[in-house]
């Protein structure tokens, strides 16, 4: 948590970004709902696709982002709860619209989906799961290890080589990218169609934010003020995109 | 200080047409958004965004009335620019669940992509245009090759298939599968891609659609 989202969107917009992710991890656990006016503030300057998830639970959660300026919405714990509701969303909405977060945690050799942030823990297989959302039709999986997310130990590829074996539509990967050579490895071993980053990228630019001027800090950052960078990893946009065309990966 | 263009946003969907209104102030609109029929000869621009079904769009702007706007704008030669569905909404008609009459002011139909040699019948993400820039009036040689080397975001199942080749103004492939991305005739301007989601050249050739009123 680091607080100036509106910063960090804008910024992103202008270092030339594929797509914006927004997700309130803690939405579903508390049951709480703020996202459409957060999602109304982050888009103003944001001229990308923007993908918005936490705590949408109905078809009215859905709207209201959507017309706050979303142009996709994510899914986890009430897609796991009620697939019926999903299947009313991809009628409604259409399937490009509707996209699933898929919360994994490896146990020995097998996948489990989480749900609740990774806080609850359910009887399905990651792989089942994604052939039947799959069949239900929605647009794109959001596949986050919680095992990788937030380590920096790069991208878990033999859970994305399995999921992009059996996943036909468009699949992201999400946690435990440090740098560019991470992504560079995800797109050679397995075939995702993207790569999420948040904690590299913000802590590339919040350090930015910190040298231009006072801010008050809004979030938990005194690893960064303390100039504590050890365990923090470090990733720009332009740096990741540069990198990954020298090395002849086909990416805008 | 110089009155802004006003241009009216068609409301046929349930969807994103925020980040439209906004690309289009951006660009130095003053905008509306048209829920209803109303008179439309005041505006400088009217443009048809969408996302979503063919025949839930047609059924939606009939009930509406908002098809007798559209009509008016086409008629009265104003600036009209078509967005995705928008687009494909002008054309004859679409084959999505059986055969749905659309709007017919450009010759030609939109088709599945799923009846060709595609890569990806569904299509999110990113593409290139080959414009045809005379055709829509760019003559900046440092703006044809902006727009020319990069990519557009499309989000698409159906793709147009043109009659009128002249009217053709940029094409796009998926996988084998060479179809019209866009389309100008008239005042009528249509991209098959979001400009207004296509980062800073997709804001670019909104520019020039100010510029060129």
């Amino acid at each position: 948590m680091l607080g100036y989202p509106e910063f960090f969107a804008k910024k992103y917009f202008e270092e030339n970004i594929d797509e914006i992710i927004i997700q309130d991890v803690v939405a579903s656990l508390y049951k709480r709902n703020q996202l459409s006016s957060f999602t109304n503030k982050i888009s103003k300057n944001v001229f990308v696709p923007i993908t918005v998830g936490g705590g949408i639970r109905n078809v009215n959660d859905i709207r209201e982002i959507l017309v706050n300026g979303a142009d996709r919405v994510s899914i986890n714990t009430a897609a796991v709860n009620d697939k019926n509701f999903i299947k009313e969303s991809v009628k409604l909405f259409g399937s490009s619209t509707i996209a699933i977060t898929i919360e994994t945690l490896k146990i020995g050799e097998k996948y489990k989906v989480y749900t609740d942030s990774g806080r609850t823990e359910t009887n399905i297989n990651a792989f089942d799961w994604i052939k039947e959302l799959q069949e239900i039709g929605v647009g794109e999986i959001i596949l986050t290890s919680i095992n990788n997310e937030g380590t920096g130990k790069g991208f878990d590829l033999n859970l994305y080589e399995k999921a992009s074996s059996v996943c036909k539509i468009s699949l992201l990967a999400h946690g435990g990218a440090k740098n560019p050579e991470d992504v560079y490895k995800l797109f050679t071993n397995t075939d995702v169609e993207g790569a999420i980053i948040a904690s590299a990228f913000h802590f590339n630019y919040y350090k930015e934010l910190l040298a231009k001027k006072e801010i008050s800090l809004q979030g938990s950052t005194n690893f960064l003020i303390d100039k504590n960078y050890k365990n923090i990893f470090f990733c720009g946009v332009k740096d990741l995109k540069k990198y990954l065309k020298v090395k002849r990966i086909n990416i805008r | 200080m110089m009155k802004k263009p006003l241009a009216g946003i068609i409301n046929i969907s349930l969807n994103n047409i925020l980040s439209i209104k906004r690309a289009l102030e951006y660009v130095g609109f003053d905008v509306i958004v048209i829920n209803e029929q109303r008179n439309v000869e005041k505006f400088d621009l009217i443009v048809l965004p969408g996302v979503g079904a063919y025949h839930e769009a047609m059924k939606k702007l009939r009930e509406t009335k908002l098809i007798l706007s559209i009509e008016q704008a086409l008629e009265k030669n104003i600036n009209f620019l078509g967005i995705c569905l928008g687009m494909q909404l002008l054309f004859e008609e679409s084959e999505e669940f059986g055969l749905t009459k659309g709007i017919g002011f450009f010759d030609g139909k939109v088709e599945n992509f799923k009846k060709y040699k595609v890569e990806r019948q569904t299509f999110i993400g990113w593409n290139r245009v080959k414009f045809e820039t005379k055709k829509i009036l760019i003559r900046e040689k440092s703006v044809e090759n902006d727009l020319m080397n990069t990519t557009f975001y499309f989000i698409h199942s159906f793709f147009v298939s043109c009659k009128d080749k002249v009217i053709e103004s940029g094409t796009s492939t998926n996988g084998k599968l060479n179809f019209t991305s866009v389309v100008k005739k008239d005042k009528v301007l249509a991209f098959q891609f979001h400009p207004e989601k296509s980062g800073k050249n997709g804001l670019i050739l909104l520019k020039y659609l100010v510029k060129n009123l």
